[in-house]
């Protein structure tokens, strides 16, 4: 790769700062999206079953929901993809604090921004608003199976799946004294890496939840089951979705809160997430009482 | 040098020469490329000459007079693009080609610095360059002018209008290919690399019809992966698959070629550098990881792998070993040699005898270079110091922080170093600087959880980053230094007149003694200065030009290093140098 994954790194943003253009159109607060009628928000590609292009039209959790939030601000939605940088830091100074250095105009929300303390605290630019969801991994395996709760290493010998450059492939390639490296197989999502099971391509894939059940839920003449059981020394226990919006915008950021509060409280958000055959679970985050 | 003439007239003589004969009435041909370092009068190549040497037999800028030059005029970019120029002019027929960040090309009167053309790629604006919106150049052939775009197209322009002949895809953007480098003319061939900072790219050079743009030959550079040569196929890229790589991780190798190439006529090799592994922690790729940070040696006609030497076998600390080999002729141990060097990523001097691959010396260039305890001879490999390479992903827990040092930018970054014939030194534009390396747990991608490295930066002393290193190829041995306080990362040019030119992230433009190191004259061009400059002659006068512009990829990153260029300006411009009458 050219020069490197950028990495969390001291001062970057300063730095960024002090390169960046002059602000071409800045992410906008509340009543300026009011004003405009538009609320542009950013949406990650390629991303199954949260958000994806289809036919000219963006489907998925993460595009219906930046619509009802769209409507119920009474504005239009302008759903801008981009693509994934190297982390999500990156992603924010590319969709809300800056913009992409060839015009990509920043965004008044990104959808899918973790939802964490400790990751926030270095997000300086960002404020993380609205956590509507948890995700954890978990695997699917095929039909012909015997026990899809059994330890992952005694998969080994057949192909397991995950995708590139994520935890499923670290999990994976490392654990277990590596013992399953030769057998594992990349996918550029975890979806696929799902659908392959389906497919009979590899007998296991380790993946997130959501991007299991939509797989399942997506082609259910397709045999294939879910694990019931926590992998074995799984090295991430699950974390919060929510959204960024500027640290200017915390007003925007307060009512798209209020509004995803009260999709949660009447049910259209698990409504919203079963469209796409994904059980909601409400982040972590939300269930804390002060 | 005359006979390595004959040997590549008589390697060449089937490749359709006369293919190209039309176009050489219009512009410079193979001759001329081929001569580039011998002729004095234009500068019609990448390196000035297929060994890009980047050194002149001119001398009338000397160490006597270099005190007493000024410049003969200034061209700016323009725009609102102003971020780093890392380009190299070419000079032809009275005018002066360069391009510019954003994909841009520029043709300039060599005379007078007016603005003949101008060509603006239309970019789209889902790209997203990992480092910096740059340009290396452009290369020249017939009436044409060849560039790399960031949406990774080759573009051949009309050298006199600016207008496309011909643009060619040479990756997919949204598949995280880029181009930035200048591209390598080789008889009727203009030969690329390939760059991305995206996973699940492979590394490739690729060889296509000058006039035409279309595909001759393609060689990934990873293990497994078959090559083509006139649509079929043409070999797999080591043999085989799985040899080096666990399980399907070739598949995904990395090893980006994103600097280009040099060429020996006397072999008909092109020599390519390649990127690092992919995926980056090392932990989960045990093996060699072939042919990753590596030099390969191809074969110009076929495209076929002729030798390799890797420099930073299973690389764990982003050590990309795409810098440029450069061929050069002497005696090494009192047997005449027929030689090629690299300054590596990794710290260490490379000398290599360039008909096979066979390292001959590897030596540090830069201080303490800690990843590994020196390169043994015999073997060729490194020998590891196991402590300083990071861990592997761990989970939950932080984990060790490592400080190894060169950091992961380089003990030399892209920019390219000179050989002087006359001294017998090579001129490396170098950096001191090392990092610590820590698993980062609170990381996320894409949205998900993620195992990611944290880094930072850090000087090594506090008396500079930058060092122009003069070293003597036959022993390793640094006959002198010139220590700058910011990284630095423009090339460097060397001259007859006894002159080593280079830039600085200060803006200057600087003259040094090629014997001594003694800084001889310094101009303040207005902006960091991170292309390479050039030298000819025209109208009886020696010029010199250089692209100022700051930017590239040092000021994205941050730390303590920031501090030694916070306070540098961006800009564009073509600066042009000569005596005063």
């Amino acid at each position: 790769m050219d020069f490197a994954r950028r990495g969390v790194l001291a001062g970057a943003a300063a730095a960024f700062g002090l390169l960046g253009p002059a602000r071409p159109l800045i992410a906008a607060p509340l009543d300026k999206v009011r004003e405009l009628g538009v609320l542009r928000v950013g949406l990650y590609n390629d991303n199954r079953p949260w958000s994806w292009e289809e036919g000219g039209r963006a489907r998925g959790i993460d595009a219906d929901l930046a619509r009802a939030i769209a409507e119920a601000l009474g504005v239009k939605a302008d759903l801008a993809f981009f693509t994934a940088d190297e982390d999500v830091s990156d992603d924010l100074r590319n969709v809300i604090w800056r913009g992409g250095l060839l015009g990509f105009r920043p965004c008044d929300l990104m959808m899918h921004a973790p939802f964490d303390m400790r990751f926030a605290a270095k997000e300086e630019r960002v404020v993380f608003v609205a956590p509507y969801a948890r995700e954890e991994f978990t695997a699917i395996c095929s039909t012909q199976t015997k026990d899809c709760d059994m330890p992952p290493q005694r998969f080994v010998g057949k192909k397991v799946g995950a995708e590139l450059d994520s935890i499923p492939d670290f999990y994976l390639m490392g654990s277990f004294g590596g013992i399953l490296k030769s057998d594992v197989v990349h996918f550029p999502t975890g979806y696929e890496a799902a659908a392959a099971v389906q497919d009979g391509a590899v007998e296991m894939a380790v993946a997130s939840r959501a991007e299991i059940e939509a797989a399942l839920f997506d082609r259910p003449d397709l045999a294939a089951r879910q694990r019931k059981s926590p992998l074995p020394m799984m090295m991430s226990d699950g974390w919060d979705i929510g959204m960024a919006v500027r640290d200017d915008s915390r007003s925007l950021g307060n009512a798209v809160e209020d509004i995803v509060a009260a999709m949660a409280e009447d049910g259209r958000l698990a409504a919203l997430f079963a469209r796409y055959g994904v059980t909601w679970q409400p982040a972590a985050a939300t269930q804390v009482t002060a | 040098m005359k006979a390595m003439h004959k040997i590549l007239l008589a390697t060449g003589a089937g490749i359709g020469l006369a293919l190209s004969v039309p176009a050489l009435a219009e512009g410079p041909g193979w001759d001329d490329i081929l001569n580039d370092a011998k002729t004095t009068d234009q500068v019609v190549s990448y390196g000035m000459g297929p060994w890009q040497q980047r050194f002149s037999p001119l001398e009338k800028i000397n160490t006597q007079n270099v005190a007493k030059m000024v410049p003969a005029f200034a061209a700016s970019l323009g725009g609102e693009k102003q971020r780093g120029q890392q380009s190299q002019p070419i000079v032809y027929d009275g005018t002066i080609y360069v391009t510019g960040s954003y994909s841009r090309v520029f043709a300039f009167d060599a005379r007078t610095g007016e603005k003949q053309w101008e060509y603006n790629a239309r970019l789209p604006d889902g790209i997203m360059p990992c480092c910096d919106v740059i340009n290396r150049g452009v290369a020249i052939h017939g009436d044409k002018v060849i560039f790399a775009t960031l949406d990774a197209r080759l573009v051949a322009l009309n050298r006199k209008t600016g207008k496309v002949i011909w643009n060619k895809v040479i990756g997919d953007y949204k598949a995280g290919y880029s181009a930035t480098a200048a591209p390598l003319i080789v008889r009727n061939m203009v030969i690329t690399g390939n760059s991305g900072g995206e996973f699940g790219i492979v590394g490739a050079v690729t060889a296509r019809d000058v006039e035409t743009g279309e595909l001759i030959w393609e060689r990934p550079v990873i293990e497994g992966h078959m090559g083509t040569l006139n649509g079929k196929d043409n070999g797999i890229t080591g043999g085989a698959a799985n040899k080096t790589w666990p399980g399907d991780t070739w598949k995904t190798g990395g090893g980006a070629t994103w600097l280009g190439g040099t060429y020996d006529p006397g072999t008909n090799l092109v020599y390519f550098g390649t990127g690092n592994p992919a995926p980056w922690n090392s932990h989960l790729r045990p093996g060699d990881n072939l042919y990753t940070a590596s030099t390969l040696a191809i074969d110009a006609d076929t495209g076929v792998i002729k030798w390799h030497y890797q420099t930073t076998p299973n690389d764990g600390w982003d050590y990309d070993g795409v810098n440029e080999f450069i061929p050069f002729d002497g005696t090494f141990n009192g047997k005449p040699m027929k030689m090629g060097a690299k300054a590596d990523r990794n710290g260490f001097f490379y000398v290599l005898d360039r008909t096979n691959g066979k390292l001959l010396n590897a030596t540090p260039f830069v201080m303490q270079p800690n990843w590994a305890s020196k390169i043994d001879i015999k073997t060729g490999r490194p020998v590891y110091n196991k402590d300083n390479r990071p861990g592997a992903p761990a989970g939950s827990e932080q984990g060790k922080t490592v400080f190894a040092t060169p950091a992961f930018l380089g003990g030399k970054n892209w920019q390219p170093m000179a050989y002087s014939p006359d001294t017998e030194m090579f001129y490396i534009p170098s950096n001191d600087w090392g990092m610590d390396i820590w698993n980062e747990p609170i990381a996320y991608k894409k949205g998900a959880a993620y195992l990611g490295a944290g880094f930072t930066i850090k000087p090594l002393v506090d008396t500079h980053i930058g060092a122009l290193r003069a070293v003597d190829p036959k022993t390793g041995e640094i006959k002198w230094e010139y220590k700058n306080n910011a990284p630095l990362w423009g090339g460097v040019l060397t001259t007859r007149g006894n002159l080593v030119f280079t830039g600085t992230p200060e803006g200057f433009l600087k003259a040094f003694d090629a014997k001594t190191g003694e800084e001889l004259w310094k101009f303040q061009t207005g902006s960091g200065v991170i292309g390479s400059p050039v030298t000819w002659e025209q109208d009886g006068e020696q010029y010199v030009a250089v692209m100022s512009g700051w930017g590239g990829a040092v000021p994205l990153w941050g730390g303590e290093v920031a501090k030694t260029f916070k306070e540098i300006s961006q800009g564009g411009s073509l600066w042009v140098f000569k005596l005063p009458k």
